[in-house]
């Protein structure tokens, strides 16, 4: 039986067009991207499986690709056993998509109104559709506010509803892009649970989860991938990947006397100005402190004072600007 | 019955989101009544000389430029309402969320119209039923003629409208389409003046407009009873302009999409 999910040596390449501007000046339009090289993967059934990168490395792209809103360049697509070039209605009856834009929603209708559209667009009409919305509106805890106006909702709740449209048809997969981005903690976790034991674990839905959160994807993801550059890095679970993620520590310095950083402290350290004179520093500092040691005798050299230094655990984007530092 | 089902779910939709805008509503009204009365009073004051409405003998003038402008309206409104509605869902993130699903491209575009045109009849029965306050007298022993005529000028108009919904869609902005028609179409179609009487024969380019014909078979079967049989050549030169221009149109958006979609650019504003 096929994978959910397979895509082939996929590729995208944006080629700009030309403004009038640029045909009457006879200039060049800009450089062409590729948003996704020779991408090759496997979604297996039932699996949570994450596509991990920073901005720009081609997820949602590649999402956008999955639910027939671009066409690739290169490769082949199926989903749920079509091929994407042939059959994009099938494709988009097995598929629901789950973005973390709140403007997808009309403002002024409520949000069992929002449902009841989009739920015809899926050929869902009459008592069958309004039983599967105060279903879905029960199971993601917005009974109570389905018959007030989208626009009065919380983030927490645009997204849940964002979830409920997407499920509207019951489809087997699901891409979700980034689903707890603008959530607090709390609505965040509610949410993931959600995702792992009603999606995944209760109703069996192979998940395609995208995703700059590292923790996110320990906590969900059976596998994931990792998208650099629109290249596939690797894949694998979260604790296989590749030893670049592994060897990357950060820390918080709190500095006095330093106005810049000074291009001696740069090496192979990612740094970020904070608040309050504060820097973050992350790269790989070795387990021995030496270099380390090393950091802060230079900061003390430079004039500087170090007023504090706690050890955080580095972000995917530190992560990743150190993976595309290595990549060519 | 499934697309008629999603028509009504759109027309649903349009309509819970307007009755949100009340207030934009009443002020439809006022201006349609503020536009009868102004030209009822530009018409008493004019008093165009005997023979100046050639095909309409014994028809006042307010009479004329009222039904010319009520009608016009469904030009305009196909002209705008494909290519707004488009832009206001690409700019509103909606159309993406549209366009994920398996319902086809050129229903969702029919059908976010659907209001427009209800709409538009709306304005159009008040600029009547407003018109007859200050004397217009309507024929109606001539209303098949009437409807067929009306049929065919919407899917006439519509058909340029979606030509005109293509150009947004790729070019995001500056659709020619709009800015032509619209202009010839109020110069040469006679919605003001009859084209005949344009200088140095300028009303011949009337003729290569359909809103010509649709105002010219309106004016005859609601102003002068014309009959059915007498109507054929504004009916048969509708047929023409929609055998050609829904085609045309349908063809343009269907090649508009494609292009969005290699370039990725579908959804984008």
């Amino acid at each position: 039986m096929s994978a959910p999910i397979e895509i082939s040596h996929l590729s995208r390449l944006f080629k700009p067009r030309r403004s009038l501007g640029q045909l009457l000046t006879r200039s060049r339009p800009r450089a062409e991207t590729w948003a996704l090289r020779d991408v090759s993967l496997e979604v297996p059934e039932g699996a949570i499986f994450g596509l991990l990168g920073s901005n720009g490395a081609g997820k949602t792209t590649l999402l956008k690709i999955l639910s027939c809103l671009i066409l690739p360049t290169g490769g082949t697509v199926r989903v749920g056993g079509h091929d994407l070039q042939r059959n994009n209605g099938a494709i988009q009856r097995a598929l629901g998509f789950v973005s973390s834009d709140e403007r997808s929603f009309y403002w002024r209708l409520t949000g069992r109104q929002n449902l009841r559209f989009f739920g015809s667009l899926y050929q869902l009409y009459g008592k069958a559709l309004s039983d599967r919305i105060a279903y879905l509106l029960d199971r993601l805890e917005l009974g109570e506010q389905a018959d007030k106006p989208f626009g009065d909702y919380s983030s927490g709740m645009k997204q849940r509803l964002a979830m409920a449209r997407a499920l509207l048809h019951d489809p087997p997969i699901l891409l979700l892009d980034e689903p707890t981005r603008s959530l607090d903690p709390i609505s965040a976790k509610h949410l993931r649970r959600f995702i792992a034991e009603e999606l995944n674990g209760r109703e069996k839905k192979t998940l395609f989860l995208a995703t700059h959160n590292l923790q996110e994807a320990e906590q969900l993801c059976h596998r994931v991938v990792v998208l650099s550059k629109g290249r596939v890095l690797g894949e694998g679970s979260v604790e296989d990947l590749p030893p670049w993620g592994k060897g990357q520590e950060a820390y918080v310095l709190v500095v006095s006397g330093l106005n810049e950083i000074p291009t001696s402290l740069k090496n192979g350290i990612t740094w970020t100005s904070l608040t309050g004179g504060r820097l973050r520093a992350a790269g790989e500092f070795g387990r021995d402190g030496e270099k380390l040691s090393l950091l802060l005798a230079e900061v003390l050299r430079l004039g500087g004072r170090v007023v504090s230094c706690s050890k955080v655990e580095p972000t995917l984007q530190e992560v990743f600007d150190r993976i595309e530092e290595e990549v060519p | 019955m499934t697309r008629l089902r999603t028509m009504v779910a759109f027309f649903r939709k349009d309509l819970l989101e307007e009755m949100s805008y009340r207030t934009a509503f009443v002020m439809q009204i006022g201006g349609i009544l503020l536009t009868v009365s102004l030209w009822y009073l530009i018409a008493g004051f004019l008093k165009p000389p005997e023979g100046a409405l050639p095909e309409f003998p014994g028809v006042p003038y307010f009479a004329y430029v009222l039904v010319g402008i009520a009608f016009s309206h469904y030009l305009w409104s196909a002209l705008s309402s494909f290519a707004t509605k488009l832009r206001g869902e690409q700019l509103t993130g909606t159309l993406e969320a549209m366009l994920m699903t398996p319902t086809p491209i050129p229903l969702i575009i029919l059908s976010s119209a659907l209001w427009d045109f209800f709409m538009t009849s709306v304005r159009v029965v008040l600029y009547l039923a407003l018109g007859a306050c200050f004397g217009l007298q309507l024929r109606f022993d001539s209303l098949v003629a009437f409807f067929i005529i009306l049929l065919l000028t919407i899917l006439a108009f519509s058909g340029i409208g979606i030509l005109s919904a293509a150009f947004i869609l790729y070019l995001k902005r500056g659709d020619p389409i709009n800015f032509l028609i619209s202009s010839a179409s109020a110069l040469f179609g006679g919605v003001f003046i009859p084209a005949q009487t344009l200088p140095h024969h300028l009303g011949e380019l009337g003729r290569l407009l359909p809103i010509t014909y649709a105002l010219s078979g309106i004016r005859k079967s609601l102003l002068s009873g014309t009959r059915l049989q007498d109507l054929l050549p504004e009916i048969f030169a509708l047929m023409v302009f929609v055998a050609l221009l829904v085609p045309l149109g349908m063809a343009g958006f269907t090649l508009a999409v494609r292009k969005a979609r290699q370039e990725g650019s579908l959804a984008q504003y």
